[in-house]
């Protein structure tokens, strides 16, 4: 049966059919009509962030907590382009999220209207599909393609650009019975000859005669919730296993045979295990340049079998002895059946030789480590930590001890700072259940503060934390590493964040020794409603051990440098 | 090893995939030799054919990123060189009387027409491979070039060897 609706109206009907239950947007000019219908669908619950930016990155945060398509809303021109950073970020890494803008009128496109872009070609190497709806005949189409095609195969954003004229538009609603497909099905690969079956048989073989192999996993186990496929293949055959910072999380840390992060902040001992290896089993990650440093010494010893859903990613960075594409679960999962059980308890000791006492990187009694054990310890791990970009992002990646499989959120393939407390906003909604820590620098943080009031409009209980030290101080490692110890511009200046909580009406605390430290993250954690803490760490901390940008995993800064080296 | 490819995309017949293809492309940092767009034998799915010089693995990831592109239907990669590789020019060359049996001579040497003829010009139309446009070029110069348009080159690998043909749109395949 067809009702008369009107564009916006068919908007909200195709969101809540798709399951849409949250919306993460700013008003604007051209996106009126569509938030003059949205009170008229309540299961459409608006966040009103204080920049469109945030909006992308809640989005994000959103669907990465609970797998589902976040939604942002913005309106045209200025509305419009304030979302590319956030969907840039999620295009990185592989987040579904769609994005909603609105455009001027039709018979006004193209000619230069108040607050007119072209965000479908502002956006389109950010997203995996775009699309300026002509009419309101197509909208509802639109939107489920939209959607379809954000969750389907490797999932990223997507844009539907409306023009309010088509927002107003009036038209006979039918909805269609069009289901949302899933996931690809893996499938024969056509850049490697032979059959996945093939491949696995080929992969099985590989670790059979392996003497040195390793698994390294990525955020495509996450997405593909492949969690207990992967921890039967390590368990099976006794291989260590590697976490890419967007993989943190995907397997036990207290896991006997799990290593820690690889590349260029990765432990010692795992970035030597990555070069004495030879054969490495890489599941739903990209070997991304600050893992593999200089990939022409990247596992020289190593063959790499590589599992990705995206054939694009087989062999695009590394080359690979065999490329499996598909379903990071369904493959792992085919490969566990295919392997012989094994122990590679020779390997493991020698790897455990090469584990080296920790580098003193911390000065100070307030040390990174210390603070994180201390939010461990408080929530039980019952937490989700978002972190934004820089030294803390890698104290985090590094010292946290993540147990449960997605608890760990960052920006990792863009870099992108200020994305933690937005983002935090998104994974509070999808885990209302948990506490949401936000991780971020002064930096960073100062990026997108603003979001404060969002969370005390909306009655978000998200927790914050500040590791101040009074720096850009990843920028500033490099400077003191790289360039002469020369600080170009970046000693940044705080305000009082305590007295900045204070202003916006929430808990505040500053926490500048240990002794203070159990005592405020407790009180911060059980606060009813959004608290922010400030952690005042030492100026100098550094992220150790360091390959410097290019270097070979083989050669790692393990404590300050006495000379700055040439690079 | 830089060498010339013959890329042909399939892909859906409207300008937003036009765009995103190039900027697939684009952004790679490719030197692009030529670039031809027109219908290919399915209504609604255009054929776009790169000539680049690229080393084989830069050539074989930007294939993989054109079949993953939304839009695109087919995308493949062959040599250049073995492959049936056509372009056509129409060049209008300066027309002086005097000239006018050499400047003929010259046209019939590369099989190429004189297609249209005006008070002191005429446009020469050549089609055939690259290389022969590029010498009936340099035989025409002599007589003074006013202007040159050429399509780009279109590229077959060869008899045998045929494309299978697009698939309906189904978006859930399209991107993977």
């Amino acid at each position: 049966m067809s009702e008369t609706l009107t564009g916006a109206q068919i908007l909200c009907r195709e969101l809540l059919a798709a399951g849409v239950d949250v919306i993460f947007g700013y008003p604007g000019g051209a996106i009126m009509p569509f938030y003059h219908a949205l009170p008229e669908y309540p299961g459409l619950r608006h966040i009103l962030v204080r920049h469109e930016q945030a909006a992308a990155h809640a989005a994000d945060g959103y669907a990465r907590a609970c797998g589902r398509v976040g939604v942002c809303v913005a309106t045209s021109g200025p509305g419009a382009t304030n979302l590319v950073t956030g969907l840039a970020t999620a295009h990185m890494d592989s987040s579904p999220i769609l994005a909603i803008t609105g455009q001027v009128s039709r018979p006004m496109i193209g000619r230069d209207a108040f607050q007119e872009t072209d965000i479908i070609g502002l956006t389109l190497p950010i997203t995996k599909y775009s699309h300026l709806v002509q009419d309101v005949s197509e909208l509802a189409s639109s939107v489920r393609e939209a959607i379809a095609i954000a969750l389907s195969g490797r999932p990223g954003p997507v844009l539907l650009d409306v023009p309010k004229d088509v927002q107003n538009q009036k038209f006979e609603y039918e909805p269609s019975r069009t289901a949302i497909p899933g996931t690809l099905t893996p499938g024969a690969n056509p850049g490697f000859p032979g059959s996945l079956d093939q491949g696995i048989q080929e992969a099985a073989q590989l670790i059979a005669a392996a003497e040195r192999p390793l698994i390294m996993i990525g955020h495509g186990v996450i997405l593909g919730n492949a969690y207990a496929e992967v921890r039967a293949l390590a368990e099976r055959t006794g291989i260590p296993v590697i976490t890419t910072l967007l993989g943190i999380s995907a397997f036990p840390e207290s896991h006997p045979l799990h290593l820690g992060m690889p590349g260029m902040h990765g432990e010692v001992h795992v970035n030597r295990a990555i070069q004495h290896a030879d054969v490495i089993v890489g599941i739903g990650l990209r070997f991304d340049d600050r893992v593999t440093g200089n990939t022409a010494a990247f596992a020289p010893r190593a063959k790499i079998v590589h599992i990705d859903l995206d054939r694009a990613e087989i062999g695009k960075n590394i080359p690979v002895a065999v490329g499996l594409v598909g379903d990071a679960r369904e493959v792992t999962r085919r490969l566990v059946q295919a392997v012989e059980p094994r122990n590679c308890e020779t390997w493991r000791d020698e790897i455990q030789s090469f584990v080296r006492p920790r580098a003193d990187a911390f000065s100070g009694d307030l040390s990174p480590e210390s603070i994180l054990a201390s939010i461990y310890e408080v929530t039980g791990g019952h937490c989700t930590i978002v972190t934004d970009v820089g030294q803390h992002q890698m104290w985090v990646a590094k010292h946290y001890p993540y147990e449960r499989p997605n608890t760990h959120i960052t920006s990792g393939g863009l870099g992108t700072m200020g994305f933690a407390v937005p983002a935090a906003i998104g994974v509070h909604i999808a885990r209302p259940d948990e506490s949401v820590w936000s991780i971020s620098g002064d930096g960073g943080f100062q990026m997108n503060m603003a979001e404060i009031a969002t969370m005390v409009q909306e009655g978000l209980s998200v927790k914050m934390a500040i590791f101040n030290n009074g720096y850009l101080g990843m920028v500033r490692q490099w400077q003191q590493f790289f360039h002469e110890k020369r600080y170009s511009c970046t000693p940044i200046w705080s305000p009082d964040y305590v007295k900045l909580a204070e202003a916006y009406g929430i808990a505040g605390w500053r926490v500048e020794n240990r002794g203070q430290l159990a005592d405020v993250v407790q009180r911060a954690n059980a606060h009813a409603g959004p608290a922010l803490v400030e952690f005042v760490i030492a100026q100098e901390a550094n992220v150790y051990p360091m390959i410097p940008p290019g270097g070979s995993l083989s050669e790692p800064i393990e404590a300050q440098p006495a000379a700055a080296p040439a690079v | 090893m830089a060498r010339s490819h013959a890329i042909s995309v399939l892909l859906d017949d409207d300008l937003i995939t036009f765009n995103r293809v190039i900027g697939v492309v684009r952004r790679r940092n490719i030197a692009i030799a030529s670039i031809a767009a027109g219908a290919s034998q399915t209504p609604g799915v255009s054929r776009m054919t790169f000539i680049l010089q690229a080393d084989d693995a830069s050539a074989d990831r930007l294939v993989r990123q054109l079949q993953k592109s939304f839009g695109v239907r087919h995308a493949v990669m062959f040599p250049a060189e073995e492959a049936v590789t056509r372009e056509i020019a129409l060049i209008k060359v300066r027309m002086d009387p005097a000239d006018r049996a050499a400047f003929l001579s010259v046209v019939s040497q590369f099989e190429a027409a004189v297609v249209n003829e005006g008070a002191g010009a005429c446009i020469v139309e050549i089609a055939g491979a690259a290389a022969r446009t590029e010498s009936c070029i340099q035989a025409l110069e002599r007589f003074g070039i006013l202007e040159i348009v050429r399509s780009g080159a279109v590229a077959m690998r060869s008899a045998e060897e045929t494309d299978p043909a697009p698939a309906p749109h189904n978006p859930s395949e399209a991107v993977l």
